[in-house]
């Protein structure tokens, strides 16, 4: 297989309708109000907001803008604020920084100088927010993971990633991209470097160490089981950087499941406990 | 037997775990088959149940005839039609051994049933953890036509289909399960198999969303040179009628005439092969 950036490539209209289909289908059979997401400004998120708009209604969606005053900045809100607009989506600021510094106060042993537990209870908390709103207005909660993040497990454990769906998740970031641009998000939004906003001026291909377009050819390559090496060859960069890649796509794989649970009994969560999803 | 017959296409969604309520649309559609001059209506692999309801089909198996068959022979009679539908078996003989099966029933009762052979096990696919695997072939004769069934991955086996058309099949019906990211394969499938047997070829496929799978829907009649008659919708329900004309197969076989073209000294040679692959 060539790694080209082509074979990156989608039948976006095909990709648009299903991803529309399966919110639509999934916020039907669960009886819920509508959809209730996180919009931080970034691309992600503001994919998911416009989709989901496009899927069930914008009046049905509502976008909860969550800033904290560490990492404020006010073009994400305005960026999120033009998708939320654009497709009609309901939206909503909470000032997130009082919770913060309430955990910040009360943990025994917080320590402001350590920067990702600190980050992490951000996104936590975030999530405690978007469930609030979920269970008070019977709401179905839509993550915007993608799969570039999901498989180097670039984000917080039960914090951006908690979700009921994850409508995006099997899409590469230059993918989300693409698609963000096919259903008319403005360019410049689709375009814009992604950040977790757990620290002031973070950026999400400077703590990679790599540019998307290089890592989803490197991810494309791995789920396809192509060897580093040839991978490598390919991309025409060193074998140590996909291994490296290969490593942390496998390492990270306690962040994508239910938590391991000794085998015990006859059938075990996370395991062999195989129901249907939704059926009731 | 006749040598035209109207087929229905009920390309359906299905009520995951509720087999009343996917019944009761069976019923429906069949009456309205029935109403619009059908002779044969075909529902798609595991429509009685769903597709995806995993670890459940335990509870959701029946044995083949059993109190679902009886129902839809009860349809059968009452509307003088044929159905043939997809739903998961419990063997008779044991309390958890089950197959996928396609099931045939006529204005006379229960006609047959063919157990799916090839049970996909990859991918989003984990038929074998559940599924015992057919053994035979199922083409039968009724007043409508020899009819031999396959199921969905069985497709994908030129054998599966080129038993049936050797045991007389001229129309072939394939029920099915297929989700969207496998379309393409289904297209050239679908039309290879009915050219390769010179028989007309209906493929009646799932739709609808179960734990994020997408069934594509997209069921056709095939003619014996492989061209398309009819086709229903992508992705949504559809109810398609259309025509086979079994004359047609005369023509057919002459101008592609594998039939006569079979090399039965091959397949001792493809025996061995694939035993040492």
């Amino acid at each position: 297989m060539d790694l080209k950036p082509s074979v990156l490539e989608m039948n976006l209209v095909d990709v648009e309708s299903r991803i529309k289909r399966f919110i639509k289908s999934y916020v039907e059979n669960s009886g819920a109000n509508g959809i209730v997401l996180g919009m931080s400004g970034g691309v992600d998120s503001n994919t998911v907001a416009a989709i989901s708009a496009l899927a069930i209604g914008g009046d049905k969606v509502l976008g909860l803008m969550l800033p904290e005053k560490e990492t404020l900045n006010p073009k994400d809100i305005e960026d999120a604020k033009v998708v939320a607009e654009k497709f009609g989506v309901q939206t909503q600021i909470c000032e997130i920084t009082p919770a913060l510094e309430g955990f910040y106060k009360s943990i025994p042993i917080f320590d402001p100088s350590e920067r990702l537990s600190k980050g992490n209870i951000k996104a936590r908390t975030r999530m405690i927010y978007i469930y609030y709103y979920a269970n008070k207005q019977n709401r179905i909660v839509c993550g915007s993971s993608d799969k570039s993040e999901t498989m180097m497990g670039y984000f917080t454990k039960w914090g951006d990633v908690a979700a009921d769906i994850a409508p995006n998740m099997d899409l590469y970031k230059t993918q989300v991209r693409k698609l963000a641009e096919h259903i008319s998000v403005p360019a410049e939004l689709a375009t814009k470097p992604s950040t977790p906003a757990l620290w002031p001026n973070q950026s999400a291909e400077g703590e990679l160490g790599i540019k998307y377009e290089v890592l989803d050819l490197i991810l494309f390559g791995l789920e396809r089981f192509m060897a580093p090496l040839e991978i490598a060859e390919q991309l025409g960069i060193p074998e140590e950087q996909v291994v490296k890649v290969k490593k942390r796509w496998l390492g990270v794989e306690h962040k994508r499941r239910m938590p391991l649970t000794p085998k015990l009994e006859f059938r075990t969560v996370g395991t062999d406990f195989r129901l249907p999803h939704g059926t009731y | 037997m006749k040598d035209k017959i109207r087929l229905a296409l009920a390309q359906i969604s299905s009520k995951r775990e509720n087999k009343d309520e996917n019944l009761t649309k069976f019923e429906k559609i069949t009456q309205k088959a029935k109403e619009q001059g059908a002779d044969l209506v075909i529902f798609p692999e595991m429509s009685l149940t769903g597709y995806v309801v995993r670890d459940q089909l335990y509870e959701l198996a029946e044995p083949i005839p059993g109190p679902s068959v009886r129902r839809m022979e009860d349809i059968a009679k009452k509307t003088n039609m044929h159905i043939i539908f997809g739903m998961p078996e419990l063997s008779e003989k044991t309390r958890a051994t089950l197959f996928n099966t396609a099931v045939f029933v006529g204005p006379n009762g229960f006609i047959g049933k063919y157990r799916k052979m090839y049970l996909p096990t990859h991918s989003v696919f984990e038929e074998k953890r559940h599924f015992r695997p057919g053994y035979q072939a199922a083409a039968f004769d009724t007043p409508i036509g020899k009819i031999g069934l396959c199921i969905c991955y069985d497709l994908f086996f030129p054998e599966v289909t080129r038993l049936v058309r050797l045991q007389g099949a001229q129309l072939i019906v394939c029920i099915s399960a297929s989700p969207a990211v496998r379309r393409s394969y289904f297209e050239i499938l679908t039309a290879a198999r009915a050219l390769e047997n010179t028989a007309f070829l209906a493929y009646v496929n799932l739709v609808g969303v179960e734990d994020g799978l997408q069934f594509w829907g997209g069921s056709r009649l095939i003619t014996p040179t492989g061209d398309i008659v009819v086709k229903a919708k992508y992705d949504e329900e559809d109810f398609v009628l259309c025509e086979v004309n079994y004359n047609d197969i005369r023509a057919a076989e002459t101008f592609i005439p594998t039939l006569r073209d079979l090399r039965p000294e091959l397949f001792e040679e493809l025996k061995r092969s694939s035993e040492n692959l």
